[in-house]
């Protein structure tokens, strides 16, 4: 009885490694977001993210389109690096702003950390993908609704 | 065997760490802060916008980039910018000399420096015993720091002593050039980007800002978030990201923007919006052929450009040509910001002129805000190439080749006999390629530039390259002219060596040297003088040790001049990151409105009149009378397309360098074609389908990209992809007189691919 558990276990502790190994290997051989997999017929479209993008995080694109990166062209793999993980930046879905943020806004980090003792987190104040142009331009000229009387 | 459940749990911990531990690097590289020994002051490798920068550098390796807090950029780089590293560590960077033994065609061969050296040198020197000075020639670039350009522009007109000196600047700034030294006697703009932060008024003609100059639309959207009240005009016949932000896009029709900048005038004149005060004082009205006439004249010039005429002509409505005019002249203060669009035609100074001529109109010029600045396509246009004078008709600040006193100043600075500089006026950049085709230039010096991928009308021009003895300095190994290449010398790229730019507005600024040069590579200004030595230039006309030795002698050589940066030590520059000329004293702390009194130290503190173009003889501005003038090649029944060429924001010029980071090549691997949707749906040709592009020249196929960026009748294609050389599919018509080539307009027919 004793023995049967021992080989039980065996045979599980094999099978284990040997899923472990199998993981190893899909992890090392293919990229971990694979887009291109998406439009392989189209070279053209592997870093077209929006247009995946569009469909599958609607919300996220728009946000983007509208943001001032939308309309600076600050496309996705500036800040998120490609999906393959063989660019120049290292790829995260939630890039960390320590890193990312500090490539362009370094002086602006700055300034705020004097000012107001800073954030671990830039996404905190400055929610994703989301810094419309215009913005606060649009809400100042905005109608308050109210009447002057 | 026995496990005990203590070894199996160890087991199956292991296993799955194993599983583990391949994501984990991956995972430490997302969230690892890139730790550098030491920041090393620069500006961008790129474009013409000048972004200052700084190169993280740990221990031997550059392994960072980000903005220059004190630049004018203030610490933000556009996305080619902020992927400079993989581009220093591309796996074809050349690092090695090679040389082709056997001709053309043979394969490269990697040598010793001698070897490639004297190999060059004896190709010059057998060119020059055959056909004299002027069989050997130099073709440099925008590119290249100033003392490179500098150092070249002396070795060949006063060593070699031909005027043989041109680069590729002459296929997108000349014509601005031209058009600022007609206007104003000088050249060079006399804003800067800080009037991008007063102006109330930007018109933006033939410009994509947003893909080409990503920083300054930038700092244009945010001066439109902080004062929505400010009018944004975008001319272009694409209506490109640029129009994102604009009050009024005007689609013209492609070559017609003469009679659209005539219009306005009209416009402008018609609704009492010019201003007499201004011009009375500080303009002299030219007819075309440069005699003086009246404002009456220009008037009466003017009054067939009716806003209903110029919309038959432009495809513009006319109420939009009456908005963009008083849009125009009613702002407080008025930008305009121009680029290829204007540049690469062959009207291209005539367009220039009428951009000024809007502005001196209005009096729209020299106050904050107020003013026409010409942008730059190349990183040391301006401070590398036309301020030193390295073209075939210049000499440094600002004299000409024609000027007998201005050759004998040089010669005399130079410490060479007179009569030394030549009186000949060199071949242009077109003229170049042709007369190397034709064998009358033997051998030339090819430096940071690409022009076999580059140059108009490609299957003419690359005979020049096919025939003529080609010494050729490059980094990559992808660069489409190699395959001409006779000698390769493998330069230290930007970073690894020292050297000044200046960018659009008139700011110099240094890279300083981040890192040593990777292989065998060395410093340009090396080999330059090695180069110069052996093939029989006395080598006392480059007693340098340093290109901190040459900026010293053109400093110095600058002081006194119009373009007087002497004020700009190498230490000052060390500190500083950046300087805006005139500069003429080490306390001066740099122009920013050239011209105008108290403000540009070389307008006199007591001269009578607030602005004084010194430029002129009698320091006053031209307006021209220039005509519209249809394009060499419009479209016809034929041939019904225009073809238009440009820039993608994730490449810069041939790619050579954009192309090395895997982000910027993937989002952009290959050219295409924009079709407007209606000719899409005339033609049948749907996202996706081979489309051949076939003009007089070549005929080319391309993916097609439906979009209704381009409007109807116009094709776009970018210039980047080495593979289809779009150039191919151009003639090379140049303007008459910046001797620039039309890349933006030529007929073309459009159909499926069978």
């Amino acid at each position: 009885m004793r023995s049967n558990v021992k080989r039980t276990l065996q045979v599980f502790a094999v099978l284990l490694l040997g899923v472990g190994v199998f993981f190893l290997y899909l992890d090392k051989a293919f990229p971990r977001v694979r887009c291109e997999g998406a439009h392989l017929s189209v070279p053209e479209k592997y870093a077209d993210c929006v247009s995946c993008h569009a469909k599958s995080t609607a919300r996220a694109t728009q946000d983007w389109k509208e943001s001032k990166h939308g309309a600076m062209l600050v496309k996705c793999v500036v800040c998120h690096g490609e999906p393959d993980g063989k660019g120049s930046i290292p790829f995260s879905a939630n890039p960390d702003p320590a890193t990312i943020c500090a490539r362009c806004h370094d002086p602006a980090m700055q300034r705020m950390a004097a000012k107001f003792g800073g954030s671990a987190d830039c996404n905190t104040c400055h929610p994703r993908h989301q810094n419309p142009l215009h913005s606060d331009a649009y809400q100042h000229k905005a109608p308050s609704g109210k009447t002057s009387f | 065997m026995t496990v005990s459940r203590r070894e199996f749990l160890i087991g199956s911990a292991a296993a799955l760490a194993l599983g583990m531990v391949g994501s984990a690097p991956r995972a430490a590289a997302a969230g690892k802060k890139e730790s550098v020994d030491r920041w090393v002051k620069g500006v961008c490798r790129y474009c013409g916008t000048g972004c200052g920068v700084l190169v993280g550098v740990r221990g031997d390796r550059a392994v960072a980039v980000k903005g220059d807090p004190n630049n004018h950029n203030a610490g933000l780089l556009c996305l080619k910018g902020a992927m400079l590293i993989p581009v220093i560590y591309a796996g074809d960077r050349i690092t090695e000399p090679m040389i082709r033994r056997g001709g053309k065609g043979s394969p490269l061969t990697k040598v010793s420096w001698d070897e490639a050296l004297d190999f060059a040198a004896d190709a010059f020197r057998k060119a020059l015993d055959a056909g004299g000075p002027d069989a050997v020639a130099y073709y440099g670039s925008g590119q290249a720091p100033t003392e490179e350009s500098y150092l070249a522009n002396k070795i060949w007109k006063a060593g070699f002593r031909t005027n043989n000196v041109d680069g590729n600047p002459r296929l997108c700034m000349a014509s601005a050039v031209a058009g600022y030294l007609t206007t104003f006697g000088k050249d060079e703009p006399m804003g800067t980007y800080n009037d991008m932060d007063t102006a109330t008024c930007f018109f933006i003609i033939g410009s994509n800002t947003s893909e080409a100059h990503p920083v300054l639309f930038r700092r244009i959207a945010q001066r439109k978030e902080n004062s929505p009240d400010v009018k944004i005009i975008v001319a272009d016949p694409r209506r490109t990201n640029t129009s994102r932000i604009a009050d009024l896009h005007m689609s013209f029709i492609a070559g017609t923007d003469l009679a659209l900048l005539n219009g306005m005038a009209h416009v402008i004149i018609r609704e009492e919006l010019d201003n007499p005060r201004f011009y009375g004082r500080y303009v002299n009205f030219v007819t075309n052929d440069g005699k003086p006439c009246a404002f009456e004249d220009y008037k009466a010039f003017l009054a067939e450009y009716t806003p209903e005429k110029v919309q038959e002509i432009t495809g513009v409505p006319a109420a939009d040509v009456i908005r963009a005019a008083k849009f125009f002249a009613e702002s407080s203060s008025t930008l305009s910001l121009w680029c290829m669009g204007i540049n690469q035609r062959t009207r291209g100074v005539w367009a220039n002129n009428l951009i000024h001529n809007l502005h001196l109109l209005t009096g729209q010029i020299g106050r904050p805000g107020a003013s026409p600045l010409s942008l730059t396509g190349q990183p040391n246009a301006c401070g590398g190439v036309r301020d030193t004078g390295s073209l075939a008709h210049l000499l440094p600040a600002g004299r000409m080749v024609a000027n007998e006193k201005h050759r004998a100043e040089m010669e005399e600075f130079w410490g060479v006999p007179k009569g030394t500089i030549q009186p000949k006026i060199g071949h242009h950049t077109v003229a170049l390629f042709e007369a190397m085709a034709k064998g009358t230039v033997r051998a030339v010096f090819i430096h940071c530039t690409n022009p076999a991928h580059t140059l108009p009308d490609l299957n003419a021009l690359t005979k020049g390259l096919e025939t003529a003895f080609v010494a050729q300095t490059e980094c990559f190994m992808d660069a489409e002219t190699l395959k001409y290449a006779d000698v390769v010398f493998p330069a230290a790229f930007w970073c690894e060596t020292d050297g000044v730019c200046g960018c659009t507005e008139r700011r110099y600024a240094l890279t300083e040297q981040a890192i040593k040069p990777m292989g065998n590579c060395r410093p340009t200004v090396q080999i330059l003088m090695d180069f110069a030595e052996r093939a029989g230039v006395d080598p006392k006309l480059f007693p340098y040790r340093t290109a901190a030795d040459i900026w010293e002698e053109w400093r110095t050589l600058s002081k006194g001049s119009p373009y007087d940066f002497y004020g700009m030590t190498r230490a000052r520059l060390k500190r500083e990151s950046g300087i805006k000329w005139p500069c003429p004293a080490e306390d001066h702390p740099g122009t920013n409105l050239r011209y105008v009194r108290g403000e540009d130290p070389l307008v006199p503190a007591n001269h009578p009149d607030r602005l004084f173009f010194y430029g002129r003889p009698d320091g006053r501005a031209n307006i021209f009378l220039r005509p519209h003038q249809p394009p060499f090649e419009p479209a016809d029944k034929e041939y019904p397309f225009v073809l238009t060429t440009g820039r993608v924001i994730d490449h810069w010029h041939t790619a050579t360098m954009t192309g090395k980071v895997p982000e910027l090549q993937k989002a952009y691997p290959s050219a295409f074609v924009e079709i407007n949707p209606d000719d899409a749906k005339k033609l049948g040709v749907s996202n996706g389908d081979r489309v051949v592009l076939e003009t007089r020249r070549d005929k080319m196929t391309f993916p097609a990209r439906i979009t209704d960026t381009c409007m109807p009748g116009l094709v776009f294609c970018p210039f980047f992809d080495k593979n289809k050389l779009v150039n191919r599919l151009f003639h090379h018509a140049v303007d008459n007189t910046s001797k620039e080539p039309e890349y933006k307009i030529c007929a073309t027919k459009v159909y499926k691919q069978a």
